[in-house]
């Protein structure tokens, strides 16, 4: 087939393709981890965010989305709003420059299309502080360079595509020797190898090639409960209405360019809480809960008309899923973690709401303005405990008006025990709270001892599969059959480890006290000085994790 | 001028020799381990101190036991049967209900002997912070100041003693219910070593906390250099519950950053031993007057 442009139609089919061979290979991307330890996420996050890009397409009316303009925008606020980990977020800002340059146009040229993958590229560089080269960010540049050195020369997309796929996959190939982690791991890059796998697919759909569909789920956005239980004659609008719309802003009504959001969040604060209003374009998708939802779709009706609309009951809602009533308070602390132990023992110690997740299972921005709906405070403390997760945290917190978000950049579990653990809550003002913690994690160090999954070296050191690795952030240290032993090498490498004070320790599900207090035996034998504690976590993947402090 | 002797209490935490040098008399409070009655004794002599803290360490449960009634009219009444006036400087009531009884006591005796004056003072304060006032009171006497003279001079500055100090554990303080902590204290915090001020209203507060054993030291003495006046002329005071070693590490930061006249460094007592447990370590100052209330 030879197309000269791509519509919306094809376009969505080139989407949702791109979607098919990534999930076909999710688990081969999740692979690609530059430690052996079976922690790898970079497939799941990217399937995800895409995942959500297409939901967004899928729920909007068909001939909305025949034009790549409205269809990117779609798809590029539902990737957004469903990003999981880096890979997901800068997935999903190279997604949204495509859709800033396709604005108005309603097929792509070939030009328009090379134009369209430097702004996406562009954008996807702006999202990351301190861009890393030989990961993504360096495939998708390297492969609008070349677009744009070939574009010329081709009338038809298929080849066209064909030879940008080419130049992705080799600009791929290379990213071992941008970045020495690769190159010692023996791996390419997670991320620009999903991103292959995208745009592989994305040329099938040219080609028109069919690959075997990879169904995702679409959650129905209403509670199926019989309202008319829940919510009787005699009962009392305790709770107001969750309020959800997406308006589309009209030339008629309003210099839509120039239009401000907070013309609406000032309207929405004065009738109501919980507030997320988002911007982009003509469209502004807002989120309230009100007692008075017809005051607010009044309001914003002069500004534009509704796409969509969903207004619900929260009492009735109340009774199924529990939605937070609680007086305001001054301080709430979100923090994210798996593994039994440790999320009850952050609970413990002033976490009000846990996100589920970590490294292998990146929560998404909906779910943590999930959580800061639920959490009536005036300032918010997020403990994202991941690399991975701070960016997703961050980009949520830039979207939730309902309260000022902290995030804390805690990178590990250890890093938010840390920060946690010197929380001072009756602090004045949010400033000195972080300003502890922040001072605690400058001095902490984290420890990890996982299983090897795979042979291979690393630092000098010969790993095999099904030892024990001792590691810290970045690099491995020890390597031996029994865990206790890998954790005592570890632990004589952890910098400045003569001035440290405290070792707490979250042993994972399959650790024995047995081996803890052995452990610890040792660690008190060499290092009389270092208090040790320890605390069950539950966690799976590593089975010690080490603050040290 | 009429002659008047001054009393201290268990808690003061001086030493035999120096109450002996001072000639300051001190009415004992109690403790009872076991369901047996101990007077709470400064000068270690029923048992020593050593053998009193690994009591606690091997997990016996101390109660302890104020300044009963008896005591005070005994100790009272021996010194107005020698037409001598008494001072007694007590224990802070946010701590101890010595202070309390003892003014209640000495308003009835002097109801009685009229001749006689007591004078009771709420330091608000304990350990060696409650000894420098004793001590100051002492040698105020000892230059000829009269009872009235002393008394006042103590009221104004009771609260420009300041303590700093730490726990091992806090399960004691917890346990005595004497602490407030702030929210920053929730939860089984491993490691975490909580800073203690002596409030506005005489009670133990713990205001902040620090990470690690030496840290809490660093912190204390931080707090030291930067709340002392005029510390040239001052006694440094450190009070510790069995652990000397620990006690002159503390010591030896604190005079990194602030040179003081000496330093005096003693055991603290069985009262305020048991409420803190082992491993306590105290530095007292004079300086900036306390301000702080510790709410929860």
């Amino acid at each position: 087939m030879h197309f000269t442009e791509i519509d919306g139609v094809l376009l969505k089919s080139m989407l949702s393709s791109g979607y098919n061979n990534l999930m076909k290979n999710v688990k081969l991307i999740d692979s690609l981890n530059v430690f052996p330890v079976p922690d790898g996420d970079t497939g799941t996050n990217m399937s995800l965010t895409w995942e959500g890009g297409l939901r967004a397409i899928a729920s909007a009316d068909a001939n909305l989305t025949d034009d790549v303009d409205n269809c990117l925008q779609l798809f590029s606020r539902g990737a957004l709003l469903n990003a999981r980990g880096n890979s997901g977020v800068i997935l999903s800002q190279f997604v949204k420059g495509l859709a800033d340059f396709a604005k108005g146009l309603s097929v792509f040229s070939i030009d328009d299309f090379t134009a369209a993958l430097a702004s996406g590229s562009a954008k996807a560089y702006g999202s990351v502080i301190k861009p890393t080269e030989g990961t993504m960010l360096t495939v998708l540049r390297q492969t609008a360079e070349y677009a744009k050195k070939i574009h010329n020369d081709h009338h038809h997309f298929t080849q066209f595509f064909t030879e940008i796929v080419a130049a992705m996959k080799s600009s791929l190939e290379r990213t071992p020797e941008l970045l020495p982690v690769l190159k010692e791991a023996g791996v390419v890059d997670s991320g620009g190898a999903g991103l292959l796998c995208i745009f592989e697919g994305m040329l099938c759909a040219l080609n028109g090639e069919k690959i075997e569909e990879a169904n995702f789920t679409v959650k129905p956005s209403s509670s199926s409960i019989d309202p008319a239980a829940t919510f009787t004659r005699n009962s009392v609008l305790e709770y107001g209405y969750c309020t959800e719309f997406i308006l589309r802003l009209m030339d008629a009504k309003v210099d839509v360019d120039n239009f401000e959001i907070k013309t609406i969040i000032g309207f929405l604060e004065i009738h109501g809480d919980s507030i997320v209003a988002i911007k982009d374009d003509d469209i502004v998708k807002v989120h309230v809960h009100t007692f008075t939802p017809g005051e607010i779709l009044n309001y914003c009706q002069r500004f534009g008309e509704f796409i969509t609309l969903k207004i619900e009951n929260m009492s009735v809602q109340h009774s199924e899923a529990s939605v937070q009533s609680s007086p305001k308070k001054k301080y709430g602390v979100i923090a994210v973690c798996s593994g039994d132990g440790i999320k009850d023992y952050f609970s413990s110690i002033g976490v009000d709401y846990v996100i589920n997740g970590g490294q292998t299972q990146n929560p998404s921005m909906e779910e943590f303005i999930k959580a800061y709906e639920s959490i009536n405070a005036d300032d918010i403390f997020v403990f994202p405990n991941n690399s991975n997760i701070i960016l997703v945290a961050r980009q949520s917190a830039e979207h939730y008006k309902g309260a000022v978000i902290h995030i804390i950049p805690t990178k590990s579990i250890a890093e938010g025990y840390s920060a946690l653990s010197m929380m001072d809550l009756s602090r004045d003002n949010a400033a000195e709270v972080i300003e502890d913690m922040m001072y605690a994690l400058d001095n902490v160090s984290t420890a990890l001892v996982s299983m090897a999954v795979r042979d291979t070296t690393y630092n000098g050191i010969e790993i095999k599969k099904d030892y024990y690795i001792g590691l810290d952030k970045d690099t491995i240290y020890s390597c031996d059959a029994d865990r206790v032993n890998a954790a005592c090498q570890l632990i004589d490498k952890i910098d400045n480890i003569e001035n440290k004070q405290v070792i707490t320790l979250f042993y994972g599900e399959d650790v024995t006290e047995d081996e803890v207090s052995v452990l610890f035996d040792r660690i008190n034998e060499k290092y009389p000085l270092l208090e040790t504690g320890a605390i069950y976590g539950g966690q799976k993947v590593y089975d010690f994790i080490m603050a040290i402090e | 001028m009429k002659k008047y002797v001054i009393i201290a209490d268990s808690t003061c935490d001086l030493d035999a020799d120096i109450l002996k040098q001072y000639d300051i008399d001190y009415a004992k409070m109690g403790y009872v381990v076991d369901e047996k009655e101990y007077p709470a004794a400064l000068e270690w002599d029923v048992i020593s101190a050593n053998e009193y803290y690994n009591m606690m360490r091997s997990g016996k449960k101390i109660r302890t036991l104020q300044v009963s009634g008896e005591t005070f009219k005994e100790k009272f009444n021996y010194y107005i049967e020698q037409n001598v006036d008494i001072l007694y400087i007590g224990c802070s009531s946010a701590l101890s209900g010595s202070v309390n009884l003892g003014a209640i006591i000495a308003r009835d005796l002097m109801a009685e002997h009229p001749e006689v004056t007591i004078r009771v003072i709420d330091t608000k304060i304990s350990s060696l912070g409650q000894g420098h006032l004793v001590l100051t009171a002492a040698r105020m006497r000892d230059e000829g100041k009269t009872l009235e003279e002393v008394a006042e001079y103590i009221e104004s500055i009771k609260l420009t003693v300041n303590q700093f100090g730490t726990v091992d554990s806090m399960e004691y303080l917890k346990r005595a219910g004497r602490i407030k902590a702030s929210k920053a204290f929730f939860g089984n915090l491993f490691g975490i070593k909580p800073i203690i001020i002596s409030d506005v209203i005489g009670q133990n507060y713990a205001v902040k906390k620090v990470k690690g054993s030496y840290n809490s030291k660093l912190e204390i003495a931080k707090s030291v250099a930067e709340c002392v006046i005029d510390s040239e002329n001052q006694t440094l005071y450190i009070s510790h519950a069995d652990c000397i070693e620990e006690a002159n590490v503390l010591r030896q930061e604190i005079l990194k950053l602030a040179k003081f006249k000496d330093v005096y460094v003693n055991y603290i007592g069985p009262i305020v031993g048991a409420s803190v447990g082992p491993g306590t370590l105290i530095a007292y100052c004079v300086g900036k007057e306390v301000t702080i209330e510790g709410k929860e």
